[in-house]
């Protein structure tokens, strides 16, 4: 099938699925009464739970997966291995101290109308990026031993430094950013869900911007310079997106693992691997993947609910033990 | 003859280690040149020059007689295609998406390519001899496929020069011959000029119009398959003895005296 045809049929698709998902977990939950009543404000306990909690959580559920997934397939594109992603490189780590350390030192407060907690996830987030990267690449080529090796060795380092906050912090303190590492998306209102979207929208337009470049990228530096990409830019412009909207959702969600790896890989896997289709589509399916595991998390043993890091890092855990096993013949250099 | 790229004193280096120095070269259109040279004389340094992916610091490369640095990105990639000695395929693409990254200078950012390029890209398939592996993803079809389909990609980016780092150095003598053979058919047909660094002196005698060595940098000889390839060059350029021979009309090279 074209190229053209299959983006407009797969995002189609995605669309409709995000759409059934969203309207299934914006009424499934512990307090259910009829759907007019909850839309209308009929029953107006129903109505606030409705309009206050679950449409902002589908909608950072979908924000969250969404530029989890995203920038996954971005990173992969530009280490040009699979293996990338926010959580394996220890992106994810570098934005969770990052956020941490503006919590506990109290700067908190804002900055210019921007939370200094987003603006210390996003600056360790694009350090941290920096620095694996340039350990990774030998000769032009991102060796996978050396890359997840440093991705490792990037979160080790990270959970001891905020351990070390942990243990000086008090018991609500902790206990607090404890609840934030297990990743949720316990949130009420839209403020955090403006706040995020106003850093995801200009990101996530960038990367899909250069889905083209991203997929000469994959012919090697020097092909992809003779068609025309200006290689270090986009490689600058790939930093900067991704650490701008995965530190942003990272500095309100905590650290949501495994979604930038396994969605991009299930459409590599059904899809093919052109970036043009796998970026978009990785977005929506992303979206659609969080909203739902987040209806899990929260119905599974109701009133209880789990953090939803939990479930997608055990689903997620899950495939690339899977994704092990089969490529055990192949060699994974 | 028409020129196309020009060198004019061109010179580089890699941080202090000076690569190349004082190169003057003129390329006409339609004509094939072989670059040889021991391991780091500066052969590819020299390629990526004329291309344009590395700017001279000395001198000027002039594509028709306009510096190459003054020409934007996307108009080089129109007239200069780029084929390296062994390319990358970071991710499984099937062979007809690889051929039709070639039309990326030509297709808007948010565009997908139109029937027109596609039919382009079969084309170059047929040209080339792969039109079987149209469906067949990159990495599972064999290295001198992969080097073919290369060139396919190159092609459907209509330029007028092909720059090729030792294309046919990991393949075996049938595809060695198959691509110089598609490389000397695009000179006689489409006019294309061909410059190819290469290690492959037996090849080079037969297929190219003309040599250039290159020795630590520098331009040691330049000139007519003939008149350049002689035993005492060879042997001087690669520290080696070689001996040169004319036997029915054809040249042989051999190591030793």
């Amino acid at each position: 099938m074209p190229a053209k045809k299959k983006f407009i049929a797969a995002v189609s698709i995605l669309i409709v699925l995000w759409i059934v998902t969203a309207f299934a977990s914006v009424f499934s939950g512990i307090y259910d009464a009829g759907i007019v009543e909850t839309v209308t404000g009929g029953d107006s306990l129903a109505s606030t739970i409705f309009y206050k909690i679950r449409v902002p959580r589908v909608l950072m559920a979908t924000l969250a997966g969404g530029t989890f997934a995203i920038c996954g397939a971005a990173l992969q594109a530009l280490f040009r291995n699979p293996l990338a992603s926010p959580f394996t490189l220890g992106i994810s780590g570098g934005a969770s101290l990052g956020a941490i350390i503006a919590m506990r030192t109290g700067l908190a407060a804002g900055f210019l109308g921007f939370s200094v907690v987003t603006i210390f996830a996003f600056v360790f987030s694009l350090l941290t990026m920096l620095f694996v990267y340039s350990v990774s690449r030998v000769g032009g080529i991102v060796a996978t031993g050396r890359l997840l090796l440093a991705g490792v060795v990037m979160n080790f380092l990270y959970s001891a430094f905020i351990l070390f906050v942990q243990f000086f912090s008090n018991f609500t303190e902790s206990l607090q950013t404890m609840r934030w590492i297990m990743g949720s998306l316990d949130i009420v209102g839209y403020g955090e869900v403006w706040k995020t979207f106003l850093f995801v929208l200009p990101g996530g337009l960038l990367l899909l911007s250069m889905t083209k470049e991203m997929n000469l990228f994959g012919l090697g530096d020097d092909v992809a310079s003779s068609l025309g990409v200006d290689v270090k830019k986009m490689e600058r412009q790939i930093y900067f997106a991704t650490s701008l909207s995965a530190g942003a959702v990272i500095s309100v969600t905590g650290p949501i693992g495994f979604v930038g790896l396994i969605i991009p890989h299930i459409l590599r896997m059904i899809l093919g691997v052109d970036n043009r289709i796998v970026l978009p589509c990785s977005f929506l399916l992303g979206a659609s993947f969080l909203t739902l595991a987040d209806t899990v998390s929260r119905t599974l043993i109701s009133p209880v609910e789990i953090p939803v890091g939990i479930i997608t890092a055990s689903i997620g855990g899950l495939f690339f033990l899977w994704l092990l096993i089969r490529t055990k013949k192949e060699v994974i250099v | 003859m028409e020129t196309i790229i020009e060198c004019h004193e061109v010179g580089f280096s890699y941080g202090p280690r000076r690569i190349l120095g004082g190169i003057n070269l003129s390329f006409g259109k339609g004509s094939m040149h072989g670059i040889l040279g021991a391991n780091g004389a500066g052969k590819s340094t020299l390629l990526k020059l004329m291309t344009g992916a590395l700017k001279p610091e000395a001198g000027e490369v002039l594509y028709r007689e306009k510096p190459l640095r003054s020409i934007g990105r996307r108009e080089i990639a129109r007239r200069i295609a780029y084929i390296p000695q062994d390319p990358v395929f970071a991710f499984p693409f099937s062979v007809t998406e690889v051929i039709l990254m070639g039309r990326a200078p030509y297709i808007g950012r948010f565009e997908f390519e139109r029937e027109s390029d596609l039919e382009m890209a079969r084309e170059a398939m047929k040209t080339v001899g792969i039109s079987h592996l149209e469906k067949r993803l990159i990495s599972e079809i064999s290295s001198g496929e992969r080097q073919l389909a290369s060139i396919a990609r190159a092609l459907v980016q209509e330029p007028e020069v092909m720059i090729l780092d030792e294309p046919a150095t990991f393949l075996d003598i049938r595809h060695r011959s198959e691509i110089m053979n598609i490389l000397r058919k695009l000179r006689d047909e489409r006019g294309i000029l061909i410059i190819a660094a290469t290690h492959d002196i037996f090849g080079a005698l037969f297929y190219f119009d003309d040599i250039v060595m290159l020795k630590e940098g520098r331009i040691f000889a330049e000139g007519g398959v003939e008149e350049v390839v002689t035993g005492e060059n060879l042997s001087a350029l690669y520290g080696t003895e070689v001996a040169v021979k004319k036997e029915d009309g054809k040249l042989f090279v051999y190591p030793g005296e």
